[in-house]
């Protein structure tokens, strides 16, 4: 036997008597057997130790940082995804909503539908729409008054307490203040649906319904005037009239001897009160008097 | 009432026994892989905090082999070209204390040699040598340890001793 397979042997231990002599008999055998000795030296033990238990649980399983924080780790994430359920049904929610636009007293919002129709709301009104369902149908909800320039499509409703407006694309105005309902049309076509009453109109044609009366009149200019910051009114009770100088100008009107049903024919400005007083009461004979900033008292000339 | 041996090692016995058991030779297994530089103390004692967190999870008959694997990717983490040095005992033993100062300071470069040769061995080698030589550990345990065959071990042993012998060359006793 070679002596490489003697030495495999060895250090495998698995030497048979007879080898074990034989590898006894090597002239390097005792050089070997001290490299193997001495790797002793190098004992790990020798050098290093582990911290017994007892200083392992002190350090680790008595502090044990890291196990409190993942208790914690899982009650944070309850929270947070019933935060994110929340926030998820709140957007949810919110997104089915309809898209509600108001004005104040003296203010005017011009608003883009998503079908590029325009629709101008004058002071005080509001309207209601799907923005979602928009492309299927076409309908707003109006409490006020507001201006429609319709793009072309479907049938566009305008639906208010007073009676519905159904277009196929047209400009009209609408009005409905109280019991009183106006509709103006100023190009194609619009049909009106009031206490069971139909009425169609054509470009330059407009429908006043004041406590159940119908009135159809013509229109006097081509688009509606408010929209130019003037309100005109045709033959429309003075009491209207007094409401809507007191929603473009935010103020609190009384009364001195003044027959409010009477009509009235003419207009007035927004954004200059003295001016828009005196066009009114001037015609009609009337006296008006300033009293505190938001004040007025109108009365009978003497 | 004592907990069902299968379901983790959280009880402090349990997981004192799985302690005393493996701690020390888990030490002695990192120490020879990777020398004395990289703390091998520390990292076994990271592996049994790693232990003890999941002890859940982990069974006993799975712990073992849970602690080697975490320990030695902690050292691996760590290992950027170290070079791995074992200590040895540098004080003679008493067998040798009636000898004349020549032939101790002759030990003592044998012993600066052998410690040379042992961080030139690959790990693997190394590993294997030590456990064996000096751990005593059998070689079929030693190739569990290292997810190696039997055979393997057995080649690295005596590969590891081949490269010693040679290194030693110098040093044969005359």
């Amino acid at each position: 036997m070679d002596q490489e397979k003697l030495i495999q042997k060895w250090l495998l231990e698995e030497l048979s008597e007879k080898e074990g002599a034989a590898f006894d008999a090597l002239e390097d055998a005792s050089f070997y057997r001290g490299i193997i000795k001495d790797a002793e030296r190098f004992k790990a033990s020798n050098f290093s130790k582990v911290d017994d238990f007892e200083t392992f649980k002190k350090q680790v399983i008595l502090t044990d940082p890291k196990v409190k924080k993942l208790e914690w780790f899982r009650p944070m994430l309850r929270i947070a995804s019933v935060a994110v359920l929340l926030f998820g049904i709140y957007y949810v929610f919110m997104l089915n909503q309809p898209t509600t636009v108001e004005t104040l007293v003296a203010q005017k919002k011009t608003i883009e539908l998503p079908d590029a129709s325009k629709v101008v709301l004058n002071a005080l009104s509001e309207v209601n729409y799907d923005e979602e369902q928009w492309n299927t149908k076409r309908e707003i909800t109006l409490e006020g008054e507001a201006f429609f320039d319709v793009a072309k499509g479907a049938k566009f409703d305008v639906i208010t307490p007073k009676g519905t407006v159904s277009v196929l694309g047209t400009e009209f105005n609408v009005k409905q203040r109280g019991t009183f309902f106006e509709v103006a049309c100023f190009e194609g076509t619009v049909r009106v649906v009031t206490n069971g009453h139909t009425e169609i109109l054509e470009v330059g044609d407009n429908l006043t319904v004041f406590n159940g009366e119908v009135i159809a009149g013509k229109n006097s200019f081509n688009e509606p005037q408010w929209t130019k910051n003037s309100s005109y009114f045709q033959r429309t009770p003075l009491l209207e009239v007094f409401a809507e100088l007191e929603r473009q100008y935010g103020l609190t009107l009384t009364f001195d001897h003044v027959n409010t049903d009477q009509l009235f024919t003419g207009g007035f400005v927004h954004g200059n009160l003295e001016a828009a007083l005196m066009a009114i009461s001037a015609p009609l004979d009337l006296d008006y008097e300033i009293l505190k900033a938001n004040e007025v008292r109108f009365s009978k000339r003497e | 009432m004592k907990k069902n041996l299968h379901e983790g090692i959280c009880d402090e016995t349990l997981f004192a026994n799985v302690y005393n058991r493996y701690a020390q030779s888990l030490h002695d297994f990192l120490y020879y892989k990777y020398g004395e530089k990289l703390n091998p103390g520390d990292k076994a004692q990271d592996a049994f905090a790693k232990l003890w967190e999941n002890c859940k999870k982990v069974t006993l008959e799975k712990a073992k082999s849970f602690l080697y694997t975490v320990a030695n990717n902690l050292m691996l983490n760590e290992v950027k070209h170290q070079k791995v040095v074992l200590k040895y005992q540098s004080e003679p033993q008493k067998d040798y204390n009636n000898e004349n100062p020549e032939f101790l300071l002759e030990k003592e470069q044998y012993f600066k040699k052998y410690q040379e040769a042992l961080a030139k061995l690959s790990e693997e080698q190394r590993t294997a040598f030590m456990l064996n030589k000096v751990e005593g550990k059998k070689h079929e345990e030693i190739a569990q340890l290292l997810g190696v065959t039997r055979k393997v071990v057995e080649y690295r042993i005596y590969s590891a001793f081949d490269q010693l012998k040679g290194e030693l060359e110098n040093f044969k006793i005359k």
